[in-house]
Parts: structure tokens; sequence; C-alpha cells
């Protein structure tokens, strides 16, 4: 394989009646090692407060408040390690597979000897998607989002630009 | 023609000089009301020494809340409505009934009785009758109330007042003729 | 006979024993008995004040707290999307590059 990665993408077909569900995402000791650490707990009410507060002449905003319209929370915990082997980055990462239930179907898994592994896993409800995890491990960094309630996949990949606030990590990635 | 200037001095009443604390003006408050306060006790027991210490305590109460008191209509409402539930609450904590003729045989002798054997009569059987009666026919007649008045005093609706008077006048005339 | 006439000569007022003045007077010193303060109007008015003032700006420091709690939580749905959104992204890329390859 050229570019050294291993994709395996997963199907979805079937419907699963299960409810979108929120994961725990503590990682004890982790946060102690990071050199950053991003954490978004954004439950049903705090979306609500946060959807009055975006603005209706940005594209990006609009776009944000109406993803977050049905949503129940929106989780995030990013860590970002100055040093290769400061977190053992498939420990945490199993840590959050091991919660999820038989209703979570995997929708994606990019794996990467020198980039980021991605899994992406969705609460299916019939052909809706009803919660997202997404698991990104790389050696400097590792990120957990877990949104709970309705997700419009291709909606959320094409959120582009800053939104007006910093980048979230002060490492700059590179993906392409 | 000489034209006369007039110089009106606003003098404060001695309800204004009693609520600044002179204790003089608050005598003269006593003396003012003092026979309508006295009087309600007196004809609702029949009891000179009752009413003598209900009256007191009215008083008492009066110069506690003085600060409350904003005119003398308000004074004279604020008098009258104490006095009346004071003898009431008394009335039901002691259950005290009305004086006898006999025990009423001392009263002072009243001016411009025309008759004083019936003033006397009359007075028991007031105060044989129950406790808002008594104090609804007291305050229609010592202090010439009508009835939405009273109904303020004794905090009723002024169809029971006027309910209360109706039955306490057919008591009366009642009692007065099977004597 | 007029029932309502003999019973307003009988009940009208009688003066209490002379000296009831003074008797009151008397237990008033003997009791301690303490008139409560009357509070000036200007203390009432300045009270009123106060207390206005305090609502004013507790509701205004409430509505600064409230704007700055949605504000906070704007940024922190929109840092949130954008995480996600750039790894979906990824994501896809690397399918699509995959696809490509082939």
């Amino acid at each position: 394989m050229k570019t050294g990665l291993l994709v395996l993408v997963f199907t979805i077909a079937a419907a699963f009646p299960a409810a979108a569900q929120q994961i725990n995402l503590d990682f004890p000791g982790l946060a102690d090692k990071a050199d950053e650490v991003v954490d978004v707990t954004l439950d049903a009410t705090m979306l609500r407060m946060a959807a009055k507060f975006l603005s209706n002449d940005d594209a990006d905003q609009r776009n944000v408040r109406d993803m977050i319209h049905n949503l129940e929370g929106v989780y995030v915990r990013s860590y970002d390690f100055g040093s290769d082997g400061d977190y053992d980055p498939r420990a945490s990462a199993d840590r959050v597979r091991s919660q999820l239930g038989a209703n979570w179907k995997p929708l994606v898994n990019v794996r990467s000897r020198t980039k980021e592994n991605v899994s992406i896993f969705a609460d299916m409800r019939g052909d809706k998607v009803n919660g997202l995890v997404i698991i990104s491990a790389e050696p400097h960094e590792f990120t957990v989002v877990n949104i709970v309630g309705p997700v419009d996949i291709d909606r959320l990949a094409s959120l582009e630009g800053e939104f007006g606030i910093p980048r979230f990590s002060a490492r700059e990635k590179s993906h392409d | 023609m000489t034209a006369m200037a007039t110089e009106v001095i606003a003098m404060p009443t001695v309800l204004a000089r009693a609520r600044g604390g002179d204790h003089d003006a608050f005598a003269e408050l006593i003396e003012t009301h003092e026979a309508m306060v006295y009087s309600v006790a007196w004809n609702f027991f029949g009891d000179r020494g009752k009413a003598e210490e209900i009256a007191q305590d009215v008083f008492l109460q009066l110069y506690r809340n003085l600060a409350t008191i904003e005119s003398e209509s308000h004074l004279l409402f604020w008098l009258r409505q104490v006095a009346t539930r004071r003898c009431i609450d008394v009335t039901r904590r002691s259950r005290l009934k009305a004086v006898s003729l006999d025990d009423a045989g001392d009263l002072p002798a009243r001016e411009h009785a025309a008759d004083p054997l019936l003033d006397k009569r009359l007075r028991q059987l007031v105060g044989e009758l129950p406790d808002v009666q008594r104090a609804v026919v007291t305050l229609r007649y010592q202090e010439d109330l009508d009835p939405a008045e009273i109904c303020r005093i004794v905090g009723m609706p002024v169809n029971t007042v006027k309910s209360h008077l109706h039955r306490a006048l057919q008591a009366l005339r009642r009692k007065l003729e099977s004597h | 006979m007029n029932l309502e006439r003999d019973l307003t000569r009988a009940l009208r007022r009688t003066p209490p024993p002379p000296g009831f003045a003074g008797r009151v007077m008397q237990r008033i010193e003997r009791e301690g008995v303490q008139a409560r303060r009357v509070r000036p109007v200007w203390w009432r008015a300045a009270a009123a004040s106060l207390t206005l003032a305090a609502l004013l700006g507790g509701y205004t420091a409430h509505h600064v707290i409230e704007q700055r709690r949605g504000e906070h939580a704007r940024d922190q749905v929109l840092l949130a999307m954008r995480i996600a959104g750039a790894k979906m992204r990824y994501a896809r890329q690397q399918v699509h590059g995959i696809g490509s390859e082939r």
C-alpha cells in the first residue's frame, strides 16, 4: 500500500433500535501527562443556550445551529502530548471501544503507522445516526468526540473554517 | 381699605406630637378617646374593672404602634377595631359572661336616662348576646356606625354584619317582651 | 317602645373613672413600654433606592453572567464541531484516497 495506510470500511446495512448513549470520557492520569487538554461538556441545556448565541450572519454558525438543534449532548476530550510515548494510544482507544454496546456500529476505521488512527462509530436507528463516537489516536494526540442525538454525518464532515475561534490544538496537524 | 395679610402657621397635631415622642400629647390623645374605648369594653362586659383593664391595654398597644397611625380618622378606626377585637378575644378566652342585674347595680348613673331601669336591663341583655352580636350592637348603637363601617372593624362581609344585627335585635325584643 | 332609640341611649359612651390617662401613662413608665420607631421618609426612600439598585445590579449581573455562559457555550460548540468535522473529513479523505489508488 503506497500510503502505508490500512483502511477498513464497514458498511452499515441493518437498522439497530438502540438509543444513543453518552459514554464515559474519563481517562485517569492522561490530563496530567498532556501539554494541552481540551474538555468540552455540553448537555442539552447548554446546547440550547449556545444556539441562541450562534450568529445568523455566519454560514458555518448557522450550519452548526441547525446541527445541534436536536442533540442531547456533545462531549469532547482531546489531549496533546509533548513527545512520543507519553501515553498508550491503544489502551486509551480500547477504553472507549469497550464501552460501546452492540448498537454501536463501526462506520470507518483508519489505521496508519505514521499518521492518525481514526475510528468512527455510530448508534444507528434505521438509516438515521442517533449518536456518534469518534476516536482519534496518534503518537502526540488523543481525541474522543461523543455526540448524543441525531447526527447528519455529511453535514458534520462539511463543516469548514475556524468559526472565529482559535484552533483547538497548539500543534498544527497535517492530514494531507 | 387696608389689605390684611393672614399668616397661617401650621401647628403640629396632637397625633404628630405624640408620634414624635411627646408624652403629654399622648396623654391628650388618651383623654380624647378614652370614653369611646372604655365604653366599648364596658358595654361588652358590664364590668368596670374589666373595662378599665381592656381600655388600658388598648392604649398601651396604641403607644407601641403609634408609628403606624397615619391620621386622626385612622386613629379612631384603629382604636375601635382593637378595642372590639380585644373584647371578643377576652370573651372567647375566658368565656366571661355578662354581669347580672345585681352585679350592675352600682353602675354610675347616666345622664339623660329616660328610664334607668330600662337602660340597665338593655345593657344586661346586650351582655347576654353572643360575642360577635354584642360587638355589632355596641358599634351600631354606641358608636352610631352603619353596617358598612362595622364590617371593616370586625372583618366580616357587610351582609353578615346586617344578619348579626338583625338577629341581635330580634333576640333583644323577644327577651324584653318576655319580661 | 323604640328599641333602637333605647339602645342608643343605654349604650352611649361613658367616661372611665377619673385619672384614666394618668394610669395608662404610669403603666407605660412602669412596664417600660417602647414605641416602635418611625423611620423617616428619607430613610425609607433611601432603603427603597438601595433595594432597587441591588435588584437592578443583580439583574444586570445575572444578565452579564448569562451572556458570558452563552458565549462560552457557543465557543465550546464551535470547537467541538470543528474537531469532529476535522476528524470526519480526515477519515473520508483516507477512504477516498484508497479508493482512488485502486
